[in-house]
């Protein structure tokens, strides 16, 4: 039935609104139940926590079998329709691009802080004193933070101290690895910079992975340039010390743009075409082959007659599907891609100290190895690993790692991890909510609390007794330079974090706490919810279940 | 529902009539008022809007939510399209017409139900509003030199913007968004704001949004090889294909060996080879060596990737399909002329810039041209972390500019945290008894919706209503100054001291276009419907679906 004009003032705002639009508001139809959908998915993703944290299995809507820690990952493929908790996704997700690790402590957080603002709401308070008692406590986190910092990395060239500033990032996703993880993301990092440089930058986008089934973790390692994982086209399978040509186009016969057709008058000039095309390659090869070049790299399809004349020369071809990695490729050999078939000039051809085929796990890929000690920007970690999935998991874990390089060399400060950072600003914000006087304190010590919740879950991923676990580490902050005692989720005992080298990464850290907060605080503020009727789409599946569910 | 004459007619139609329809106007009006009260001010609450993708909103400007709600009550409809037609107009005031409206109208119920009948409120009404909107001109504080006051315009800005963001950004977007109606406004013409570009990214956080002194474009040079960042730069904008073009009829070519393909490959080429070389060699003439000039050429139509190998050959930075907005804003902000053709052009077509760089965040690249000549037109960029906040950001964003632009065209500003609501309800108070016979009614009820605004604002801050209204009319009474409500302290200060200022042509479109409104919804004495004349109504296919 047509909505009828006769207002019903029982339905309020969706007396007004066009069918199917549904409306929640006030304390009890929409914050609460928007906290408790945060709380759902921070609850779901915290077990993922820490060294010892859980792996998820999912198997999104593609059928595709996901097993990981990773709380970006996780929550990418859950597809989250609440409103609310899209919000937490959304800055786990901004957290990700941004730095790649810590996603998990952003919902854990945000969740933890709403859980505790509902305890709030439940006794009283407006929404308005949560709020501005949040922010209070968060900018007092920020003051406190950099004061909090244990350790900076100065110089960036040096592998070890590289290293220890992002095995605890790697340890998180991939525990008992960290060693040779962050081993291979060092090594692949340096490899790229600079050596002139006096800030060296790192471009994310020059450290590749490839993924190579069977062997195992501890056989992968660190190439200096790149390996593409497909077959060289011809019959020749290894070049050295060899110039590289680089084209952006395929190498075949030029074609026109408008249209062209072969106007044959008579059956010999049927057998002359043929031969003048063939020449014609002949001719463009040998040019190619005049210039001293070895490898040729080619974006497009290879022509049959085109790979003939290659093989007669003695040219080996490498054909790259992507441009992104033609690209890579001319970083890595010092090329310039021509963009037409012909001889290039000096200036466009690179040069690779080893260009060759390797057969690793069954699968033939091309490796393009600068062996000698040339200035090239790409590296490339070969990842060895038994199954599909261990191997995504693992790129997952390096991708994070990368990231965390990164983020060191804009802002090298280290903070102390194992959740000694969390407890520590715990204490000093509870110590400050002493001092306030009016209705800010309540939601100020709330918000101390909630840092609890990152030791807590280590604790409880751990197996260890979390309550009892909270109690110790609360009093060894208490006792004069406990300021870095976290939790050893190796040995489920307090213990000093700096002094063991585990580590979190303050500008991560800093990101992660202001998306977390932001997320809150915005969940927090909304006191009505309008929603218009799905649009489209097919109807969700109902009948058809998993034979396993 | 009684049958009526006219459905005898049409007897699909459905009717409100009488006392019944004013009633449901008033109870669609006030359902209204209900929904955006808690939004008004700088304490309202959010709220959050999700579209049928599931696309997340968050917000609390009125405009946004009234478009986004997709209301289908008549009357509700009518109020929210007459409120945002107003935002068109002036680009603030919506919730705050909202409000009004519905008020008057409560205000209004109040005496018809006593038997009034609604033709004389509405003579109130109206005598009503003629007295505030003469008062209004009275109270409003001139500003003649308002567009040398920087300080005074980041006052208004920020009275306009913190209704709609939270404290922190507000304050920082305010400054942009002056910095911006300032570069590009030219003192005792229009203002076209469209020559405000407004570029977003999503990274970082809202607080980093930043005027930048030129454009932002958001695409960036195509070509590995290309310089990603100039300094010094002759920009030259045009509007001239670099690419093969088809011919328009069907045309191709015969040949019968290899050599002439190839010779048919490159006559292809050359046309627009030639094109490039021109501006090669344009280049080459503006830019000599040693003096520290670089040249970026920005085109609206394509460079394909030869040309722009060939250009990238020269140091040229060259950027394709840019938007035609943009070319016009660019020949503004960095001067010059946009060329069709390359044939004889002389450098002074050329615009320059400081500073051309490009800045890439995952797959997207933007290029900023900065520091330029001109400046007649110029980029806000918005940063957030993600797509809601950016949005919100934007809406507030536009109506901030609105607000600084108000202000210099009106060159008045009017104190605002209630001010003049309350200092306008006194004078009606006093002047009430100018006014004779029954309309007298509607001036009284007049006067007390204007108080639902400082009313409003009080409620949304946590504060006692009665209290603080009579607490801003008691200091008004003594010392006849103009009294606003802080929303903070719950106290009496003075909005003009504190900078909070309003518009008064938003003011005087609220009070005018609210009064026609009520006037009209109350003398409307029979709502009909025409029925669907074909089948089921629409709801009850998708129900058996």
């Amino acid at each position: 039935m047509a909505k009828s004009m006769n207002l019903n003032a029982a339905a309020g705002l969706k007396g007004m609104l066009k069918d199917g639009f549904k409306t929640y508001d006030g304390l009890y139809g929409a914050v609460f139940r928007n906290i408790e959908a945060a709380k759902a998915i921070a609850g779901m993703v915290r077990t993922s926590l820490g060294p010892n944290g859980m792996n998820k299995l999912v198997v999104n809507h593609l059928e595709k079998i996901i097993v990981t820690s990773d709380c970006a990952s996780i929550l990418n493929e859950l597809e989250v329709q609440h409103p609310a908790a899209k919000l937490l996704v959304l800055a786990a997700q901004m957290q990700d691009n941004e730095f790649g690790d810590q996603t998990n402590f952003v919902v854990s957080f945000a969740g933890e802080l709403l859980k505790l603002a509902e305890e709030l709401l439940k006794n009283g308070l407006h929404t308005a004193e949560v709020v501005t008692g949040y922010q209070r406590a968060y900018q007092k986190t920020m003051e406190i933070l950099p004061t909090l910092v244990v350790r900076s990395i100065d110089n960036i060239r040096d592998a070890e101290e590289l290293k220890t500033g992002i095995r605890s990032v790697l340890a998180t996703k991939q525990f008992g690895y960290e060693d040779i993880l962050s081993d291979l993301v060092v090594q692949a990092t340096l490899t790229t910079l600079s050596p002139t440089a006096k800030v060296p930058k790192l471009n994310i986008d020059s450290v590749r992975i490839a993924k190579l089934k069977g062997g195992s973790l501890d056989q992968s390692n660190v190439i200096k340039g790149m390996v593409i994982l497909r077959d060289a086209e011809g019959l020749i399978k290894r070049a050295e010390n060899a110039k590289v040509a680089v084209f952006g186009c395929g190498i075949e016969a030029a074609a026109t743009e408008a249209k062209g057709t072969v106007l044959l008058k008579s059956a010999e000039e049927l057998l002359n075409y043929n031969k003048s095309e063939e020449r014609k390659m002949e001719e463009v090869i040998e040019s190619i082959a005049a210039t001293g070049v070895k490898v040729v790299i080619a974006n497009g399809s290879i022509s049959e007659m085109a790979q003939h004349f290659l093989d007669k020369f003695e040219i080996m071809v490498v054909k790259i599907q992507s441009k992104f990695d033609l690209r890579r490729i001319c970083g890595a050999v010092r090329a310039t891609a021509a963009v037409r078939l012909g001889p290039p000039t000096p200036e466009e051809i690179g040069e690779c100290s080893l260009v060759e085929v390797r057969e690793i796990g069954g699968r033939k890929v091309t490796v393009f190895n600068q062996v000698l000690d040339e200035d090239t920007t790409v590296a490339t970690i070969a990842v060895r690993a038994s199954t599909e999935n261990v191997l995504n998991d693992v790129e997952r874990a390096l991708d994070d790692g990368i990231h965390s390089v990164k983020t060191l060399f804009h802002d090298g400060r280290l903070l102390a991890g194992a959740g000694a950072v969390e407890l520590e600003l715990a204490r000093q914000l509870k110590a400050y909510a002493e001092e306030d006087k009016g209705l800010d304190q309540y939601a100020i010590r709330k918000f101390a609390e909630a840092f609890e919740v990152v030791p807590r879950t280590l604790a409880e991923n751990s197996g260890a007794d979390a309550t009892s676990t909270i109690h110790a580490l609360n009093t060894a902050h208490l006792a004069e330079g406990g300021k870095n005692i976290g939790f050893n989720v190796e040995d489920s005992v307090p213990f000093d974090a700096a002094a063991a080298h585990v580590y979190d990464l303050y500008a991560t850290k800093f990101n992660a706490l202001r998306l977390a907060v932001d997320a809150a605080i915005t969940v927090l503020k909304v006191d009505q919810i309008v929603m218009a009727k799905p649009a489209g789409g097919p109807k969700p599946r109902s009948g058809a279940q998993d034979p396993d569910m | 529902m009684a049958t009526r004459e006219t459905n005898l007619i049409n007897p699909n139609a459905e009717i409100v009539a009488s006392s019944q329809c004013l009633m449901v106007n008033v109870a669609a009006a006030r359902g209204l008022q209900s929904v955006l009260k808690s939004n008004l001010g700088p304490r309202g609450t959010l709220k959050m809007l999700v579209g049928g993708a599931g696309q997340i909103k968050i917000t609390k400007d009125g405009n946004v939510l009234l478009h986004e709600m997709q209301i289908q009550h008549p009357t509700a409809m009518m109020i929210a399209r007459a409120a945002t037609a107003m935002d068109d107009e002036v680009g603030d005031g919506t919730t705050t017409a909202v409000l009004f409206i519905g008020e008057l109208l409560k205000q209004a119920e109040r005496f018809t139900s006593e038997g009034l009948h609604p033709r004389l409120i509405t003579e109130g009404f109206e005598a009503a509003r003629d007295m505030t909107l003469e008062f209004l001109d009275a109270f409003k504080v001139p500003q003649p030199k308002i567009f040398h006051d920087r300080e005074t315009l980041v006052n208004v800005a920020r009275s306009s913007l913190r209704s709609k963001l939270s404290q922190d950004v507000a304050d920082k977007m305010a400054e942009a968004v002056v910095d911006c109606v300032l570069s590009i406004a030219v003192e005792g013409e229009p203002i076209d704001l469209h020559m405000v570009e407004i570029m977003e990214m999503q990274h970082r956080q809202a607080s980093e949004s930043t005027f930048i002194k030129g454009l932002v474009l958001d695409h960036g040079a195509r070509h590995p090889d290309m310089p990603t960042s100039l300094e010094n730069c002759h920009i030259l904008t045009c509007n001239v294909s670099m690419e093969y073009e088809k011919t328009e009829i069907s045309s191709g070519f015969y040949y019968s060996s290899a050599e002439q393909r190839e010779k048919l490959v490159e006559s292809e080429r050359k046309f627009t080879d030639e094109k490039v070389k021109q501006v090669i060699d344009f280049k080459r003439r503006v830019c000599q060596a040693g003096d520290n000039k670089t040249f970026v050429v920005i085109n609206q139509k394509g460079i394909d990737p030869m040309s722009l190998d060939m250009l990238a050959k020269e140091g040229i930075m060259a950027l394709r399909r840019a938007k035609r907005r943009n070319m016009e804003r660019l020949a503004l902000a960095c001067g010059g002329t946009a060329v069709n053709s390359f044939d004889d052009v002389e450098p002074s077509v050329l615009g320059y810039a400081g500073r051309v760089r490009e800045e890439t965040l995952g797959e997207e690249k933007f290029t900023f041209v900065e520091d330029v000549q001109q400046g007649k037109s110029c980029t806000l960029l918005l940063r957030g972390p993600n797509k809601h906040t950016i949005d919100q950001l934007k809406d507030a964003a536009r109506d901030g500019l609105r607000a600084v632009k108000n202000a210099i065209e009106d060159a008045a500003l009017v104190p605002g945290a209630g001010a003049f609501e309350v200092a306008a309800y006194r004078m009606l108070q006093r002047r009430k008894s100018a006014v004779t016979g029954r309309a007298r009614l509607g001036v009284e009820a007049f006067a007390q919706a204007l108080l639902t605004i400082p009313k409003t604002l009080a409620e949304n801050s946590g504060l006692d209503v009665q209290e603080s209204v009579i607490k801003v009319e008691e200091e008004q009474e003594r010392d006849e100054q103009p009294v606003g409500l802080d929303l903070t302290t719950g106290e009496t200060f003075l909005p003009a001291a504190e900078g909070i200022w309003d518009s008064p042509s938003v003011k005087k479109q609220i009070i005018s276009l609210s009064t026609v409104l009520a006037t009209q919804l109350l003398l409307v004495d029979e709502v009909m419907k025409a029925g669907k004349a074909m089948g089921k109504p629409a709801q009850d296919m998708m129900d058996e679906e």
